[in-house]
């Protein structure tokens, strides 16, 4: 891992459009300012893997593992409408 | 256009329920292009499947129904890939994830997906609002 000594308001780019700055140094936490094209996303670490591993646990699912029609009427109203069709959701 | 799914066999999809993710699903990212299925057995449930990867394919759902006060906090620049400029034009689903051992579904709330229909776009959204994780209980609606 390349290491490289900053202070505050000092930068960093990586590549042509990728620029990161810290931004102030407070105790034990540095807050940092990232420059970045729409194209590339930006997430804390932890976040992004909980994420990852969700979608990657979420794939296995196959269709029989779903409750049927019977069990799911137990639990939740009967749709009025399809769901989740064009509608409009917030 | 007809796709081949490792679970639902041939299916004829229509131009109306493809979508791109232009940036794609964390885990799978060169994956870009997906079409929201119906569940065979009817219900709450579809699927978003890839059309390019017969074997993925994940169960979504209307966070709506499970959730009714749930609500996805999005700034423009979050959508801004996927052209919604108007948040009222898009809709909102969340993946489901099935624990085979206990047959409990999980609803990933804090990253959901959002849709924009007329552009034929979607993305996964990471909300950083930390009321929400990747593993909330299918809680039954009460009927009033």
């Amino acid at each position: 891992m390349l290491v490289l000594t900053r202070a505050v308001n000092e930068a960093i780019m990586i590549g042509d459009g990728i620029e990161i700055t810290v931004v102030g140094v407070k105790g034990d936490k540095v807050r940092i300012g990232i420059r970045a094209p729409q194209s590339v996303a930006v997430h804390r670490k932890e976040v992004y893997e909980a994420i990852q591993q969700a979608n990657v646990e979420a794939a296995r699912t196959a269709p029989s593992d779903l409750p049927t029609l019977p069990d799911l009427s137990r639990i939740i109203p009967p749709p009025s409408a399809p769901p989740g069709g064009a509608g409009t959701k917030e | 256009m007809k796709i081949t799914t490792t679970r639902f066999g041939e299916v004829e999809v229509s131009g109306e329920s493809t979508y791109a993710f232009p940036e794609g699903i964390l885990g799978f990212g060169d994956i870009r292009s997906f079409v929201l299925l119906d569940h065979p057995r009817g219900g709450p449930f579809r699927w978003l499947q890839a059309i390019e990867v017969p074997a993925l394919a994940f169960v979504v759902t209307d966070p709506a129904i499970f959730f009714p006060s749930y609500r996805v906090a999005v700034r423009a620049e979050d959508v801004s890939s996927i052209r919604l400029e108007d948040i009222r034009g898009g809709f909102v689903l969340v993946i489901l994830t099935v624990n085979r051992e206990t047959s409990g579904i999980t609803a990933n709330l804090q990253g959901p997906l959002v849709f924009n229909p007329a552009g034929r776009l979607a993305k996964q959204v990471v909300l950083a609002d930390r009321e929400y994780t990747t593993r909330h209980p299918l809680v039954p609606v009460q009927k009033p």
